[in-house]
């Protein structure tokens, strides 16, 4: 790995592993003691956010560097991990230096610990973010444009000053443009796998809860150029995988190694999912309260996470499949994952009816045992290479 | 050494006792099943509390020095068992696909591999491609395994090679605990303490083991031939307490066979497997090469 590559890489490692927000902190002293607002996976209007003058901050649970103590009384066994350690965050005072949190519609698990934030913290903002289940214009498309002119104002309010039009467009030309890095990002990881592998991309990706966009921007073209240089990466002999089910908690970043590691090339995955959302670019002239509705209900991505009213569900899969040139699907969800697991059937189906292998494992953020995973992904690859037609 | 009608593969089979290596030639277009595929170089190099990548290059380099052929000449470096991190290699095979391979080319009639290493066991089904049908493997005891054997050996002041042969001399088998290694050792403890023979000693763990290896060949549905590979397939008394505990067991027919390479079973396999990937690549028009 190059000096540059190791560089970049070490910054964003570091980043993962700031459990304590301190480069926030260090943000807010740099910019006058300016407010941070946190948010919850998978989709926020950053946007509006950073248009305010405040720094958008990613909190995707603890990522099994806390021990979780506080934050299971909180919430009974048969739920996943990120609540858990998202509360522990915030009763250890680790999340002190954020002003106000966003929690957009995932599921109801979600949806409860945003009522448990405003019985434990009535001094800070705290707003559940309603997506719409209508992905009519003239229905969700009016519903959402209207919820999130509520949240400019109150972000405004937060922020001290009103967030005008010009602020918004320019923001959402920065976010257009950290979009746009993230997709070379991902055409470079199916493109050359063994030049950008799966871990790295993560952390490289990760980096965008915690940074301003520019900086991120920055960072992630800094990448993508260093590993395209990095002749020294030879490629191997693996199979090509879709991992799908990470969008919400994510997934320890030594199962991202493993399954690389057991014979996997991971050429797309939903880890991260909000970093990319919408597809595109958002308009930048006009209404940009209206053009960031417009953009989520024409292009958000298909999830579980998202209504979508009707059709085949393992369709759009099917695509990113074909278009990543990918050979088979890892279904990783976290346990207790409603959205995640109730999707599986249907989209495992789908693949099922194109030929296309898949295999499916359940982890929780803070899982510390690899080996069976190690087994069966490296038993899929082995499969896909032995007796399937790459 | 090869000639544009073959090639040169090389299969490094990491084990946490030892690195196998083996350097197979097989020809050109001979698809999955490599008929007449060749071992041009073997080796066996124990870890002894080394460096395991010293001990990888050092068992490498002396099978490449032995085939009298370099790096460069080889199509694919395939790695298996604990390999994920030898960073010469081309692709990795997991140790069941590898096992059964290599199994197969030791002995085609072959259906199933129990491969019994220094930290667990495992039996594979498999049918006469050498792919997968079934697998069973020992959990987290160490009872079935070559570590709690070398173990017990050192209680006894026991050579590993004078295993075997010991062991097949015994008349009276000892009974020996054999759900947990810490419990069948202070069985052996106590067994020496009241003058039990080393020989009865020594069989009483092996029909322990063997007992543990033939339910776990019956959970895999195993039938027919049988290879037995991995660091104790040349353990002579471990082999003829497999055979009894299999027939009294009952079900189909297991006749268990051991072959003079079986340790390396995994790195003969490994090394077929990349033999045949080198070709499936060459044929999608992928550049995929052992990394010299």
């Amino acid at each position: 790995m190059s000096a540059g590559l190791d560089a970049i890489v070490e910054r964003a490692d570091a980043l993962y592993h700031d459990i304590d927000l301190t480069c926030v902190k260090q943000w807010r002293e740099a910019h006058g003691g300016a407010r941070a607002v946190g948010y919850m996976p998978i989709y926020v209007p950053r946007e509006i956010i950073d248009a305010a003058g405040m720094l958008p901050v990613g909190i995707m649970g603890g990522r099994g560097q806390i021990e979780i103590i506080r934050g299971d009384a909180w919430f009974q066994s048969y739920i996943c991990q990120i609540p858990r350690s998202t509360i522990e965050l915030a009763l250890t005072g680790r999340l002190d230096c954020l002003d106000g949190f966003l929690f957009p519609s995932i599921c109801d698990v979600i949806r409860n610990l945003s009522g448990m934030w405003r019985v434990l913290f009535p001094q800070k903002y705290t707003r559940y973010l309603d997506v719409p289940q209508n992905f009519d214009p003239a229905v969700g498309g009016r519903f959402f444009a209207h919820e999130l002119g509520g949240l400019r104002d109150d972000l405004g309010k937060l922020a001290g000053r009103a967030i005008s039009d010009d602020d918004l467009r320019a923001s959402i030309a920065r976010y257009n443009e950290n979009r746009r890095a993230i997709e070379e990002l991902i055409a470079l990881r199916a493109e050359a796998p063994h030049r950008a592998p799966a871990w790295e991309a993560y952390l490289i990706l990760y980096a965008g809860n915690l940074l301003p966009v520019e900086e991120h921007t920055a960072m992630v073209r800094d990448y993508v150029a260093a590993a395209k240089a990095a002749t020294d990466r030879a490629p191997r002999d693996q199979a090509r995988v879709v991992m799908l089910g990470s969008f919400c908690e994510q997934p320890p970043l030594m199962l991202v190694k493993t399954l690389e590691r057991a014979g996997c090339y991971v050429v797309w995955d939903d880890t991260a999912l909000g970093r990319r959302w919408p597809q595109g670019d958002v308009a930048t002239d006009g209404d940009p309260i209206v053009a960031l509705s417009d953009a989520f209900i024409s292009r958000s991505p298909a999830t579980a996470a998202k209504y979508q009213p009707e059709g085949d569900r393992g369709e759009p899969l099917v695509q990113i499949v074909k278009r990543s040139r990918a050979e088979g699907v890892v279904f990783g969800a976290p346990s207790f994952c409603d959205p995640a697991l109730l999707d599986q059937p249907m989209l495992q189906d789908a693949l099922d009816k194109v030929g296309i292998p898949w295999t499916a494992f359940k982890y929780a953020e803070n899982l510390g045992q690899f080996q069976v995973i190690r087994e069966q992904a490296g038993t899929f690859a082995d499969s896909i290479r032995l007796w399937g037609e790459a | 050494m090869t000639s544009k009608a073959t090639i040169l593969t090389a299969g490094i089979d990491v084990g946490s006792s030892a690195v196998k290596v083996a350097i197979v030639e097989s020809e050109k277009g001979s698809g999955r099943e490599r008929p007449g595929a060749k071992i041009v170089a073997r080796t066996v190099e124990r870890n002894r509390r080394r460096d395991p990548g010293q001990v990888v290059t050092l068992a490498f380099e002396t099978a490449l020095e032995h085939a009298g052929v370099k790096r460069g000449d080889l199509a694919y470096i395939a790695t298996t068992g604990e390999g994920e991190s030898v960073e010469e290699r081309t692709g990795h095979f997991y140790g069941m696909t590898a096992h059964a391979r290599g199994a197969l080319y030791l002995d085609p009639s072959a259906r199933a591999v129990i491969d019994v290493g220094a930290l667990h066991a495992r039996a594979v089904r498999f049918d006469e491609r050498g792919r997968v049908l079934d697998y069973r493997m020992t959990s987290q005891c160490a009872s079935g395994t070559g570590q709690f054997l070398e173990n017990i050996a050192r209680y006894l002041g026991v050579t590993l090679d004078e295993v075997g042969p010991l062991s097949q001399t015994g008349q009276n088998p000892e009974k020996v605990s054999g759900i947990c290694a810490v419990l069948a050792e202070t069985d052996v403890i106590n067994m020496v303490s009241r003058g039990i023979s080393a020989a009865n000693i020594l069989r009483g763990i092996h029909d322990s083991m063997a007992t543990t290896l033939a339910k776990l060949l019956r959970s895999a549905r195993a039938v027919g031939v049988v290879q037995v590979t991995g660091g104790l397939s040349a353990d002579t008394g471990l082999l003829s307490e497999l055979a009894l505990a299999a027939a009294k067991l009952g079900g189909g027919k297991l006749d268990v066979q051991a072959h003079p390479d079986g340790v390396l079973a995994g790195a003969i396999g490994a090394a077929l497997w990349g033999a045949f990937r080198t070709e499936r690549l060459q044929s999608l028009g992928v550049g995929v090469t052992a990394t010299a």
